[in-house]
């Protein structure tokens, strides 16, 4: 018995030593920011070094592609090149960050697709002086570089409302909009401006024909969403889907099969990713391409002025990016014509530098 | 008073060296020989700077909180209840911790309530689960896929950024160039070794996971050990998202997806099992997680492809097990 208090004494003595220990340790502690910086890892002998950190979102071969353009580039210069993945986590983005600053990277092109910690990032690379380009989500200090969404929506609705117009005179019934509201002003440029597109170029459509819906920008939200969409619309015939991306527009496209309402259904998507290849949903009109695993390619523009030390003015919003790529209609016919991702990436890679996708293959 | 009838627990006086050779008989000498080889590799392969003070600070602010959810989810493996919320806790947790403070709420009280939450969520784990005798698996497998919606309910558009930066110190901070919260993860761990091992609760507790028919016939109250362990469980991921959002700045509604298999693949590296209560000893979680996550570094600062970790972990894992069944397997720890 008077061992077994003596332990409980010693535990509750523990516990009590175990708070008082961590309230001195958190008073004391302090952030150093050059932890992490070049007492290790970093063996700087002049060459510029180029830190690239892929999205790692699964089900999106462009992230890995962004990589391999991108070391292809570097070396075209002679850089050295060291690659992360994000894992599509927000806490291994920050640990990459650390990592490169360790490394001593002289710059940093990141896709991170879970953008919530990247205050924290900017945090770090800004306490270590490392320049960092981020594709298509904007944060204050880094440069910006990405699609002209509002243009691409634009170009994307006008499209698809030319062809309704060619084949159903704009008797339109439906227009679904496959939403992704996660991505705001990205989703309203994208699809709100196709929307407004189709009603300049068929303004008859009654306002009552536009509905939109949460398709969370992927394939399998939106298909499990979409049949609520048709079952609330059970009259209507000619019906057109503009959505955030090709993913959450080719779910309303399937969903209308699966319910037999594919008789008279045309969808333009966005970035390209379902347009090419072999299995492309055949009332899936056309799409508008971003070739997103070329973007290396627009980032060097910038990243050849820090090498050579004259670093541009940092623009970082999609309305001022500091390089805005140009998106590309195609339809599918057209799409069919342009060589698949891994050509692609072959091409780019021993084009003359400062050539991008766009140069290469929207060419219609 | 509650006494324990079972020999099992009666300690025979030992010597010293005696002891220290038993203990790397089992499965943290098994571990601790696995760090030791993958340190030895990580100072081969990468050199002097694997053990450079900024890399030690990288692996700790990695390492440190799973390693605190982890040892307080450790509870409930031990008591033989496999708690599969745990990651969905911490991404929820953090959630709540960081949509509250964004609304101007005193951090102090927000904690508070994150922490309530925890335990709200673990109690209704022990509720089903120790009551109605639901099956752990199941139950928390529900418990995880609710939590998960409810977060992606409540952040449907980019999270708000919450940076306080006496958090942000704390976990991202170093104190005499060692990483300040992997000392208090340390701490933790110690603490929860010397409670398993040392106590008569922490006794009960591997009793009842070991053999709860037994425990029971000893006097030992099943279900009361089982319901603090579930709730010491989601106490400790609720703290753990709280810390995540000191450490991120933010939460988004996928934080800590899968975070319960990495814990539980390094719990199991360093002795537990996920079939058998009353195995394990948080100082073989504690050892686990650093393999993980020295493995993990080596790879990183080697900038090799990170799809192979999965493959490594995996490995290891493999091979813990096999140990694990060539070691007998079934003694406590």
């Amino acid at each position: 018995m008077t061992q077994l208090t003596t332990r409980s004494r010693l535990v509750r003595a523990a516990f009590v030593g175990l708070a008082a220990t961590s309230l001195t340790l958190t008073g004391c502690s302090t952030v150093d920011p050059a932890a992490g910086g070049s007492d290790s890892g970093a063996t700087d002998d002049g060459t510029f070094t180029l830190g690239f950190a892929v999205g790692g979102q699964p089900d999106a071969d462009w992230q890995e592609l962004q990589g391999d353009v991108a070391k292809g580039l570097a070396d075209q210069r002679g850089w050295d090149f060291v690659e992360l993945s994000n894992d599509n986590s927000e806490a291994t983005a920050t640990t990459n960050a650390d990592l490169f600053i360790q490394k001593g990277v002289d710059m940093v092109m990141m896709f991170n697709g879970q953008p919530s910690a990247n205050p924290v990032i900017a945090k770090k690379y800004e306490d270590a002086s490392i320049p960092v380009v981020t594709f298509d989500i904007a944060q204050p200090g880094w440069y910006f570089v990405g699609v002209d969404n509002a243009s691409a929506g634009t170009e994307g609705g006008t499209k698809l409302a030319e062809l309704a117009q060619e084949k159903w005179d704009c008797d339109v019934d439906l227009v679904i909009s496959a939403e992704g509201t996660a991505a705001g002003q990205i989703n309203e440029w994208r699809t709100g401006n196709a929307r407004t597109a189709i009603q300049e170029t068929c303004p008859d459509i009654p306002e009552d024909n536009y509905v939109s819906y949460e398709a969370d920008g992927n394939l399998t939200t939106s298909l499990a969403n979409a049949p609520g969409v048709f079952a609330a619309h059970p009259d209507a015939e000619n019906i057109l889907v503009v959505g955030l991306n090709d993913q959450a527009v080719v779910g309303a496209l399937q969903a209308a099969t699966q319910l037999g309402r594919d008789g008279s259904i045309m969808g333009w998507g966005q970035d390209g990713g379902l347009i090419t290849g072999d299995n492309v949903d055949p009332n899936l009109a056309g799409s508008v391409m971003y070739f997103l695993e070329g973007y290396p390619a627009s980032a060097f523009e910038i990243a050849d002025q820090i090498a050579e030390g004259n670093a541009p003015e940092v623009k970082d919003t999609g309305d001022n990016a500091a390089v805005s790529v140009k998106p590309c209609p195609v339809t599918q016919e057209q799409a069919a014509s342009i060589p698949n991702i891994d050509e692609r990436v072959s091409e780019l890679a021993s084009a003359a530098k400062g050539t991008t996708e766009h140069d290469l293959f929207c060419d219609f | 008073m509650t006494t324990l009838a079972s020999p099992l627990f009666e300690d025979r006086p030992q010597s010293f060296r005696h002891r220290t050779l038993h203990s790397f008989n089992g499965p943290v000498g098994s571990i601790t020989a696995t760090l030791a080889v993958t340190l030895l590799v990580g100072l081969l392969w990468v050199g002097p700077e694997f053990f450079a003070p900024s890399n030690i600070q990288i692996v700790g602010v990695s390492v440190a909180i799973p390693l605190i959810v982890a040892v307080l989810a450790s509870f409930a493996l031990l008591a033989g209840v496999v708690d599969l919320s745990i990651g969905s806790m911490v991404g929820f947790g953090a959630v709540i911790f960081n949509q509250l403070v964004a609304t101007g709420l005193n951090p102090w009280l927000v904690a508070a309530i994150t922490i309530g939450v925890g335990v709200v969520v673990g109690l209704t784990n022990a509720f089903v689960i120790v009551y109605f005798g639901a099956e752990p698996l199941a139950v928390t497998l529900g418990m995880l896929t609710l939590l998960r919606g409810l977060s992606q309910a409540i952040v449907v558009s980019a999270p708000p950024t919450t940076l306080i930066d006496p958090l942000y110190n704390v976990t991202q901070g170093a104190l005499l160039g060692f990483p300040t919260l992997l000392l208090i993860g340390i701490g933790i761990t110690l603490v929860a070794a010397g409670f398993i091992g040392k106590t008569r609760v922490g006794r009960k507790v591997q009793a009842v996971g070991g053999d709860h028919r037994a425990a029971a016939r000893a006097g030992i109250s099943v279900t009361k050990v089982r319901v603090i362990a579930l709730v010491i469980s989601a106490v400790g991921a609720s703290i753990g998202g709280i810390l995540y959002v000191g450490q991120l700045g933010s939460a988004s509604n996928i934080l800590g997806t899968g975070l319960e298999f990495q814990i539980y693949a390094a719990l199991m590296i360093g002795g537990y099992s996920i079939t058998r209560g009353g195995v394990g000893n948080p100082l073989g979680g504690l050892l686990g997680l650093l393999v993980v996550a020295g493995i993990t570094n080596i790879l990183n600062i080697q900038f090799f492809d990170p799809d192979y970790l999965d493959l490594i972990v995996a490995l290891i894992l493999l091979a813990a097990v096999l140990v694990d069944r060539f070691r007998g397997g079934d003694e406590f720890e």
